[in-house]
């Protein structure tokens, strides 16, 4: 019953120009239907709804009534445009003013015309409760090195309106035309990526993932994949953020869900990474070795700091660990906390060739590999050791 | 006469209440008892001039009524309207010196209503005006802009709405719309009385109901003329609204008259313009823009905008782009505050997911160290020859050496244009060969050019002349490489 109700609220209520006492006998003249809606979902947070009509006009000023109920338009954002008219029937309209009634969702368009006919007009509007999200899903091979990403978006309809059909556009992808009912929530696929390379890599990083357990030093070592919005079918527009699914064939003509990460917009050429769950095949072990004060003079100090890292791979496959500090935490753990950035200089510890473009005043980023565990034999134990030299602390 | 009106349908009634204004000639003998009233006089024209600074309107009507010689007392009474009493002013039209306001009385047990005692030479017709300050009807401007999708230049709209909310239907009224701020002492709503009980003789149900028809049989356009009558005449246009100085103010006059029922609001085009050229630029501004970079249309409100014909008012503007298959993107709303003529615009679109700005700390040293000795006036710089320092003297004074990378990635497929501005409180060398300029003592500015799929490395150092060390509060430009 509300759904029919609803289908006529928004209409479209022509008053033909006419002396007063005629006005209330003509009300309801025509009720011009929805010819086409188009739905623009490409603003992030905003949806604007256009819907082109055909509408009767007579020689001279037109009034055009248009009144909505339960629905949350924004009348401030109504914009009526008159397309051109088709050449062999040229007819000039134009909106000369809008008149918005007291305690009503209402607006009336005054529109001269040249001569009686119809017009295509299209009235655009920002509707509330239309929403959308992206997500993702994607099944890797076997070997983890490529998988099969499709896009997909979800258009939630809370805006208390039907669309027999509309044609969307979400600023990514292909147009597509779908029916969306009351309170419905429509899942299409907008783009299918096959075969994308995928990188995946291990990390610790003891600021953002933190400690597995604080007392063995032990740290957590999160699985990433990471996928370069570049390449094949990729690389044509941004990825919009959204939540990704990641599963995995599992050789038995199934797949294996693998774990889950809202993934941030990705520009073309940009990575998109995904945090998908701990690697506990790769054991880190990170202590303090060393910590020296030398005092240059007054309450001026230089300190020596060691950071040593023992790594085992127990996989049978070879990894490469991405090791993460931040100088300042390591200040902060040694000597406190002084409000000054720290200054500081690499040492000749193992790991001294940090990566020039993920690395700056504060972050270090080393990359380490590390063999497979032999077939025969325990995983052997790397050693690494970050040495550095904290400058003019006081 | 005041009987015939008042056994009226409720219809006529209630269009009395909401016009709420009468205008009593009394016979001079009775001037006290109100018990033969002798005419009604209608208005002829009424003027409506509209602030938008403040919710103030000035309303000038003209009647024409009939004076005996002698002294003629007027009644104005005004109920549940929003008129502030110690406005109402009464002047004479034709002929002016033969009638004279010999005073004014506003009676302790009559509200809303006041007397005038009218000196007239002889028996005579007399056009007379009555102005006074109303507020609740308010008018603003609003704007719509929408660009080409190359974003080289935008069709701009100009609206101004008028709103009546002033308990009064002014019919046929010329309205004037005054664009400027004013200054007054006290508010005009506060000065008038709040409506009394009148209206609540109907049910408000029933009251409102009839207001809406009524508003909407004032709102309905002129009769058609028929199609032999018609021939000559062209296609209604949009009413043109005149722009004129007025002192400080611009005012614009809205060609022909406007009904505008009270509770309604009406929208009328200001002006329109086409193919306005623009520019996108990206800005870095905290202080104007808060955090993110940016991205701007950038026009100007002049004629080789093909703008310029007014100043463009405070208002609301709300940006659209064409996608160039009849449909728009909704880009953004903004205030758009007062834009004088030859002024430049400024839309603010926000931030461009595709243009990725990150300001990258790359390295920080500390050099120039200076001590203080045992807490005394003495000072010492680290490294001086033949000083050992002690442990009680402590660091007073150095120079911070931070030195930043600012990294612009663009993603979109245009070139960009990039402002950066950043203050730097405290004595600060800034160096680079980024060919900076202050912005004020404390604010740096520099440009970038990105382009399309490119990025934009620019490095500059910060050295901060700090405690001990700092002699200045400024800012000074220095050209030369950055640190490594």
């Amino acid at each position: 019953m509300n759904r029919t109700r609803w289908l006529y609220s928004l209409g479209i209520l022509l008053l033909f120009a006419a002396p007063l006492e005629v006005l209330a006998r003509i009300k309801l003249t025509t009720l011009p239907v929805r010819e086409r809606v188009e739905i623009q979902l490409d603003h992030p947070q905003i949806a604007l709804v256009e819907e082109e009509r055909i509408v009767p006009l007579v020689k001279g000023v037109n009034q055009v009534d248009f009144s909505w109920a339960n629905t949350r338009i924004d009348p401030d954002t109504l914009v009526l445009r008159i397309l051109p008219s088709p050449v062999e029937q040229p007819l000039e309209a134009r909106v000369l003013s809008v008149s918005y009634p007291p305690n009503e969702n209402a607006l009336v368009w005054a529109v001269a015309a040249s001569d009686s006919g119809a017009v295509r007009v299209r009235i655009s509007y920002v509707l509330g409760g239309l929403s959308k999200d992206f997500h993702y899903r994607a099944v890797a091979d076997r070997a983890e090195k490529t998988l099969n990403l499709a896009q997909l978006l979800r258009v939630n309809n809370n805006a208390n309106e039907a669309y027999a059909s509309a044609e969307f556009w979400a600023g990514v992808g292909e147009r597509f035309s779908k029916p969306l009912g009351l309170s419905e929530t429509k899942e299409v696929q907008l783009s299918r990526f096959a075969a994308v390379p995928v990188r995946k890599t291990y990390t610790i990083d003891p600021t953002a993932f933190g400690y597995l357990d604080r007392a063995k030093d032990q740290l957590n070592v999160p699985m990433h994949y990471v996928i370069k919005n570049a390449g094949g079918d990729l690389g044509r527009e941004p990825l919009p953020a959204g939540k990704a699914r990641i599963f995995q064939d599992d050789g038995q003509g199934g797949t294996a869900f693998l774990g889950e990460d809202r993934g941030a917009f990705t520009p073309p050429d940009d990575e998109l990474k995904l945090y998908l769950g701990l690697a506990r095949d790769i054991a880190v072990r990170r202590t303090v070795d060393r910590n020296d004060r030398q005092r240059i003079a007054g309450n001026l100090y230089r300190y020596d700091v060691t950071l040593k890292y023992e790594i085992e791979n127990f996989k049978d496959t070879p990894a490469t660990l991405d090791i993460i500090e931040s100088v300042r935490q390591i200040r902060d753990q040694i000597r406190g906390d002084s409000g000054r950035d720290p200054e500081w200089q690499l040492g000749d510890g193992t790991l001294r060739d940090s990566d020039p473009e993920k690395s700056d005043a504060d972050q270090l980023l080393f990359r380490v590999e590390l063999p497979a565990r032999p077939a025969d034999g325990p995983a052997p134990k790397q050693i690494h050791t970050l040495r550095l030299t904290l400058n003019n602390e006081w | 006469m005041v009987n015939a009106m008042t056994s009226n349908k409720n219809l006529n009634r209630m269009a009395w209440l909401g016009c709420g204004l009468a205008m009593l000639l009394l016979p001079l003998a009775l001037a006290a008892s109100n018990l033969n009233l002798a005419t009604v006089p209608e208005r002829r024209t009424v003027q409506l001039t509209i602030y938008n600074s403040e919710d103030l309107t000035l309303v000038r009507e003209s009647r024409v009524l009939s004076f005996k010689q002698g002294v003629n007392p007027l009644q104005f009474s005004w109920a549940n309207t929003l008129i502030d009493p110690t406005s109402v002013e009464l002047t004479f039209r034709e002929p002016g010196a033969a009638l004279q306001v010999l005073d004014t009385t506003f009676p302790h047990d009559r509200p809303q209503t006041l007397f005038w005692n009218v000196q007239s030479d002889a028996d005579r017709e007399a056009t007379i005006e009555i102005s006074y300050f109303t507020s609740g009807i308010t008018w603003e401007a609003d704007y719509l802009a929408i660009a080409d999708p190359e974003e080289k230049t935008l069709r701009l709209e100009s609206f101004v709405r008028v709103r009546n909310q002033s308990g009064e239907d002014y019919e046929n009224a010329q309205v004037r719309l005054v664009v400027g701020t004013i200054n007054l002492v006290e508010k005009i709503a506060e000065l008038a009385r709040l409506p009394v009980g009148r209206l609540d003789e109907l049910k408000r149900e029933e009251y409102r109901e009839l207001r809406l028809k009524a508003g909407r049989q004032m709102m309905a356009p002129a009769p058609i003329m028929m199609a032999e009558t018609a021939v000559a005449a062209d296609m209604a246009a949009p009413k043109e609204i005149i722009k004129e100085g007025l002192s400080e103010y611009f005012i614009y006059t809205i060609e022909g008259t406007e009904t505008v029922p009270n509770g309604w609001a009406k929208r009328l085009r200001s002006f329109e313009a086409d193919e306005v050229p623009m520019t996108v630029e990206y800005r870095y501004r905290p202080r104007e823009y808060g955090d993110p970079l940016v991205r701007l249309y950038l026009l100007r409100n002049d004629a080789a905008s093909k703008l310029g014909g007014t100043p463009l008012p405070d208002g609301t503007i709300r940006v659209f782009r064409a996608n160039g298959r009849d449909g728009l993107s909704y880009l953004t709303r903004q205030s758009l505050k007062y834009v004088p003529i030859g002024d430049k615009i400024e839309l603010n679109l926000g931030p461009d997911p595709l243009v990725v700005f990150e300001l990258v700390k790359r390295k920080v040293y500390r050099d120039n160290l200076w001590f203080q000795v045992r807490g005394g006036d003495l000072y010492h710089k680290l490294g001086e020859s033949g000083l050992r320092l002690e442990l009680d003297s402590r660091v007073a004074g150095w120079d911070e050496h931070t030195i930043y990378q600012q990294r612009i990635r663009n993603y979109g497929r245009q070139p960009i244009k990039a402002q950066i501005r950043r203050e730097f409180p405290g004595d600060i060398v800034f160096r680079s060969r980024l060919n900076p300029s202050l912005h004020d003592f404390q604010t740096v500015q520099f440009e970038a050019e990105v382009p399309a799929g490119g990025k934009a490395e620019l490095d500059y150092e910060l050295i901060a002349r700090t405690g001990y060390n700092q002699k200045q509060n400024r800012v000074e430009l220095q050209a030369g490489e950055v640190s490594r």
